[in-house]
């Protein structure tokens, strides 16, 4: 309940307020969503589970970002930047889906 | 994260403590199972690690407060992510990093066509601009040119009333016999060789019309009005040329004296008006030449 008033909160912001995101935010700002938008998942699928923990929860939604973010920088520094970043995107993206499949399996039972 | 594998802690747990043994024995089969999944090697397989705590811990124990505050943070995360994702939607809309090069290209050529077009058409408007501030500038040099023909002419033909510096001559009645009007006319044209802008002779305007004639009676008639003596002559020019055309030995201010017998007053003044106005003529035949 919290997670849906929080992100109905944060696009009504998004949309209303449009900042102007720093130009060294920029390449590391899809990888940020996409990082928190995983966290944000494992979350579910732990709440699914009746486990879910907000400490954990918090601690992984900053890891992650921070992480997927710590990556980029380092792809960009070696010269590898947008590789790297696919394969965090990939990552991150197996997570999502596995994370997804797993919820899928609470909701229906099957 | 947490993955997969981890469910014996949430319901298992609340077990009563009867079946501890078998609860032991569940959680070490899971533990064996997890390690073997951590070694693993297929493509998509993570490492999963037990968690040494006792599941579900809170950040600060539990309680209203403590579900409060976890409500709280994760409504402020959930709010960070969909912020993030709403600015990174509204970023990608105006950044050309997601393009592909063909997209790019494709980009690029439209962009500079339109700027093409875009120059051509201010260089079109800017002609325009130029031509109409030229056409400006001459009707307003037309209009200036038209102002100063209308006064000039105006002046000429007889439609404004003048003023200025000239002579006022006065012409008794001949005593030997009556003025007759090729004299008078005379007088008029010696006006107007020393100078004279503006004549005019009793009532009527002198223009290049002008024609006096006389009736039967000897009466003078000036373009169909009948002058009455005294014939007053007023005339805009410079006072002294004029003085000295009328009253030059011999001239025809001598000859009117002489001939007819009548008295010729000329009488210089700074401020000489002439009220009297003609309409323009209508031209029935000629018209300006283009």
């Amino acid at each position: 309940m919290a997670a849906v008033l929080g992100l109905i909160i944060g696009v009504v912001i998004g949309v209303f307020v449009q900042p102007d995101i720093p130009v060294w935010v920029q390449p590391y700002l899809p990888i940020m969503v996409v990082a928190a938008l995983d966290a944000l998942l494992g979350a579910a699928r732990a709440y699914f589970e009746r486990r879910f923990s907000d400490r954990v929860f918090i601690i992984s939604f900053f890891a992650n970002v921070i992480t997927a973010t710590l990556l980029v920088l380092l792809g960009n520094q070696l010269g590898v930047g947008s590789q790297l970043q696919t394969a965090v995107i990939v990552v991150l993206g197996i997570r999502i889906f596995s994370n997804v499949s797993a919820i899928r399996r609470f909701i229906f039972r099957s | 994260m947490r993955m997969a594998g981890m469910r014996r802690d949430g319901r298992d747990g609340r077990r009563n403590g009867g079946e501890t043994r078998d609860d032991t024995v569940t959680r070490m089969k899971a533990h064996v199972e997890a390690e073997e999944r951590n070694d693993d090697l297929a493509t998509g397989s993570f490492p999963q690690v037990g968690r040494a705590g006792n599941g579900k811990r809170s950040l600060a124990g539990s309680g209203l407060r403590a579900k409060l505050l976890s409500s709280t943070l994760v409504v402020l995360m959930c709010a960070l992510l969909g912020f993030g994702y709403m600015t990174q939607i509204n970023n990608t809309q105006s950044t050309y990093e997601t393009l592909s090069e063909d997209e790019l290209v494709r980009l690029i050529n439209e962009t500079s066509n339109q700027a093409q077009l875009l120059e051509q058409r201010k260089n079109e408007l800017s002609s325009q601009l130029s031509s109409l501030k030229a056409a400006a500038d001459q009707r307003e040099q037309a209009e200036k040119i038209a102002k100063q023909n209308e006064e000039t002419s105006g002046i000429i033909s007889g439609r404004l009333p003048a003023q200025g510096e000239g002579v006022v001559i006065t012409i008794t009645r001949g005593t030997k016999q009556n003025i007759d009007a090729a004299s008078l006319f005379t007088l008029i044209e010696e006006l107007r060789n020393a100078g004279a802008e503006v004549i005019s002779v009793g009532d009527v305007r002198v223009v290049t019309s002008t024609s006096i004639t006389a009736d039967a009676d000897g009466n003078l008639i000036c373009d169909g009005v009948t002058l009455d003596t005294p014939y007053m002559i007023r005339a805009i020019g410079n006072p002294a040329d004029l003085q000295n055309a009328v009253n030059i030995a011999g001239g025809i201010g001598s000859r009117l004296k002489v001939m007819y017998g009548s008295r010729v007053t000329v009488t210089q003044s700074d401020d000489v008006t002439i009220d009297a106005v003609r309409d323009p003529a209508t031209y029935k035949y000629a018209k300006a030449a283009q």
